[in-house]
């Protein structure tokens, strides 16, 4: 901690917190909200003459409740930075602080918020993880039975710079324990809550009783485990030394803690699987080994950078194997136990690895992204002709078009992320995207419902997500039937409502869209364009006469594979329940009026030989 | 391109081992794929994005004189990168290079099916076939690098990463919520395996 508070390239900005980032690799904005401390950082001298006068007393967090701290405080004595900050929810203005500061004058009442705007190359995410409440599970009676206090608890009750000076207490009298029983798994390996290893539970409660043996020998501590699990180098001899010293180890999950009224004994309740018998032993205290969980503010900041999230809900890697410490977005980079649980070591191992991801980009002068953007045909943009319009500048979630009257649209390339839902947006298909065009995609369509397209699903997946999620399925083996048939495009907002149509026309029998979930889009609000555009399908499709029925729309993440597998699945069950002759003259029958909607994609010149030209003749006929 | 414009493709069918092999033929992949219009050339391969596959294709882009290159293998989250810099170091333009996932998306999920998964895996190749035809070369943007760091959250790995980065001459700002970076490594007690302070 103090290294880092020393070291000249860092700056430590505290009290802080990330309003927004905007930008992309090697570019990005972040706006920063230092709180106000109501103490001036440069005449602080940590002193703490302020905190010794003031008389106010809240819980303080960091000691989890069990001590006081004053209105103006630091949360510990080895805070870093060692400067104070005033609580104003709970401060009375008494200025017995400004009176005991004196010359100092560190302390301003008037103190802002104050607003950075930083400009960085890259991100690392290292947010950490919050700890599972257990006063969900009634049968441990946490928060009821006053000596059942969790690991966290422990910490601090066992920490020489705590509350209680490391000398462990009984919260209901202040009676030094004799006797401890640690319960593992809480919160994590149970599928009412989490079904993910909570990873260093194990070890951290072999930690606890081994220092609490060591200075009381003659203490009783059993530890309840459904399975030690001590990968790591080192670790399973330091459980050996744990047996060795005379920890008891029971092999069975309790179903419950009763207490004792009169002494707040508890009393444990669980199946001895080594024995197989139920066993009730009575202890003095009991720890809960509570799992660690997903900081309870991940969606908001994962919607900050674009980030997804693993089932588990902490952030998702961009590849579980290969890409362990990179987000999905370029330039971001995961550390720590918001990826998942992690102990100090592997802590710090990610935090290194982050650090030599992020510095190859930021050892280079520039770096290469991809030239996927979109760009106008001049030609075929209403606006030049003097017509109001826009949409596209409307669908584009970085500002970079600028439409005026009398002029063609104007796409800045530097700004331009790629997603195409300007492209999609366009009803004169007045905008191509790069390496994803009309014509490519048409021409895909066309290969892949030239045999039997009836039998066929198209599925139009999302670059980031919903391929993502597909191809989690791959790697999860979650078999669903071979009847789809993949079109990626980089953003939802890319799929235009024209290629559901053309699909249909050419006589596909089912259609799936699937993109990100709102909050993860990896084009801040592309999404958001799409989901607005395929609300309106179900209408579409009942004009054209095709069964609304035979669409699906669904948003999909990387991580879920299971989902994507399933929705395939009952769509290829809806399919089988159709009639298939009434599906084919359902298709004949729209064929033509869909053709003539599409018609418009003859002005295109890319679309040459692509252009649904029989059906417009048929029309024309 | 050929001077006279004429489009030259080549196809390559990976069977990744048993990955994409043990539920489909990947010479059946290929056949299908030689009969498509404008394929010239055709190979599968054990592994395509190993040392051998990937000399191959570099040979074949100077020998045959191929102008679009369609890879049927594993997912372009996995290799497309690979298989960009593979045709760029044999002069082809990295967009005229498309993937085509018969592995994640076909073997791995159709096992059941071997039939079914030879059909996708040949449909897929085919839309992939069509696709290139209407590809066209983009050149790279390059963005220039602000040589400055972020790190959100002050906690055991987070310090580590902004100090790693500090010690290579990089700016960083470490933004911490709390009035004291530390995060949960602060509020332990000794910590394992070393039984050593945790501050």
């Amino acid at each position: 901690m103090v290294d880092a508070a020393r070291h000249p390239q860092v700056e430590i900005i505290s009290y802080a917190e990330v309003d927004r980032v905007d930008g992309y690799i090697g570019n990005f904005r972040v706006q920063v909200t230092k709180k106000p401390r109501y103490v001036k950082m440069d005449l602080c001298t940590g002193c703490g003459e302020c905190a010794a006068v003031c008389p106010i007393e809240v819980p303080n967090d960091f000691e989890l409740g069990l001590a006081p701290r004053k209105a103006i405080d630091v949360p510990h004595g080895q805070s870093v930075p060692l400067i104070y900050a005033i609580d104003m929810d709970h401060c009375i203005h008494c200025y017995q602080c400004v009176t005991a500061c004196g010359k100092r004058d560190a302390i301003d009442f008037g103190m802002e918020p104050e607003v950075l705007d930083l400009e960085v190359g890259s991100i690392i995410m290292a947010t950490g993880f919050d700890n599972f409440d257990p006063t969900v599970i009634p049968e441990y009676g946490f928060g009821r039975y006053p000596n059942v206090i969790t690991a966290m608890e422990m910490e601090r009750l066992a920490n020489s710079a705590g509350p209680t000076v490391g000398k462990l207490m009984r919260p209901s009298d202040g009676r030094v324990p004799k006797s401890l029983a640690i319960i593992q798994c809480v919160g994590s390996r149970d599928k009412r809550f989490n079904e993910y290893c909570s990873g260093f539970c194990c070890m951290y409660a072999i930690k606890n009783a081994m220092l609490l043996k060591q200075a009381d020998h003659e203490m009783d501590i059993s530890i309840y485990y459904m399975d030690i699990r001590t990968p790591s180098k080192g670790y399973e001899e330091f459980y050996n030394r744990a047996r060795e010293m005379g920890i008891r180890f029971i092999h069975g999950r309790p179903s419950q803690i009763s207490q004792d009224p009169e002494t707040h004994n508890l009393i444990v309740l669980a199946e001895d699987q080594e024995i197989g018998e139920v066993i009730e032993l009575e202890t003095d205290m009991v720890m809960l080994s509570a799992a660690a969980i997903p900081r309870l503010d991940t969606d908001e900041m994962a919607s900050k950078l674009a980030l997804s999230r693993s089932p588990s809900g902490f952030f998702m890697e961009y590849h579980p194997k290969l890409r362990p410490v990179d987000s999905p977005t370029d330039g971001v980079f995961l550390a720590g136990a918001a990826q998942g649980p992690k102990d100090i070591p592997a802590s710090v191992a990610q935090g290194s690895a982050a650090a030599s991801r992020a510095a190859r980009v930021l050892s280079q002068d520039t770096w290469e992204i991809e030239p996927v953007i979109a760009s106008v045909n001049a030609e075929l943009c209403i606006s030049a002709q003097g017509k109001k319009c826009g949409l596209c500048a409307k669908a584009c979630p970085y500002g970079a078009i600028t439409v005026e009257v009398g002029q063609p649209a104007v796409i800045t390339a530097a700004k331009c992320h790629g997603c195409g839902g300007c492209a999609a947006e366009c009803p004169h298909n007045a905008i191509t995207q790069d390496h994803f065009t009309d014509a490519q995609m048409v021409a895909q369509l066309d290969a892949l419902l030239a045999d039997k397209p009836e039998e066929k699903i198209i599925a139009f997946m999302c670059h980031w997500c919903s391929y993502g999620g597909a191809d989690n399925a791959g790697t999860s083996h979650f078999e669903y039937p071979a009847s789809s048939r993949g079109l990626r495009v980089m953003c939802s907002a890319r799929m235009d409502e024209d290629f559901v149509l053309e699909a249909f026309r050419r006589g596909a029998g089912m259609v799936l869209v699937s993109g990100c979930h709102p909050q993860d889009c990896h084009y801040i609000t592309g999404q958001q364009v799409a989901a607005k555009r395929f609300s309106r399908m179900e209408r579409l499709l009942q004009r054209v006469g095709i069964n609304p029925e035979r669409f699906r729309l669904e948003w999909i993440s990387a991580a879920e594979g299971d989902k994507y597998a399933r929705v395939i699945t009952e769509m290829d069950a809806k399919l089988k329940s159709f009639d298939r002759e009434a599906l084919l003259a359902e298709t004949l029958a729209a064929r033509p009026i869909i053709g003539k909607r599409l018609a418009r994609w003859k002005a295109s010149p890319l679309m040459a030989g692509l252009v649904p030209l029989e059906a417009t003749e048929e029309v024309l006929a | 391109m050929p001077e006279d414009g004429s489009l030259r493709i080549g196809v390559y069918v990976c069977s990744c081992g048993a990955n994409i092999g043990s539920v489909i033929s990947p010479a059946a992949v290929a056949d299908y794929a030689a009969r498509l219009d404008d394929v010239v050339l055709t190979r599968d391969n054990l592994y395509m994005c190993g040392d051998p596959g990937q000399n191959q294709i570099s040979r074949d882009i100077i020998d045959y004189r191929l102008n679009r290159v369609v890879i049927a293998a594993c997912s372009v989250r996995m290799h497309e990168p690979t298989f960009r810099t593979c045709v760029a170091q044999a002069g082809l333009n990295p967009f005229l290079m498309e993937m085509v996932n018969i592995r994640e998306q076909d073997t791995w999920v159709h096992a059941h099916d071997p039939a079914g998964a030879l059909v996708k895996a040949k449909e897929l190749v085919s839309a992939a076939v069509a696709k290139v035809r209407h590809v066209q070369p983009l050149q790279p943007i390059e963005v220039p690098v602000t040589k400055k760091a972020m790190v959100i959250g002050g906690g055991v790995a987070g310090i580590s990463a902004a100090l790693d980065l500090g010690d290579m001459g990089i700016k960083t700002y470490l933004v911490e919520r709390e009035q004291s970076i530390g995060g949960t490594m602060a509020q332990l007690n000794k910590t394992f395996p070393t039984m050593d302070c945790s501050i």
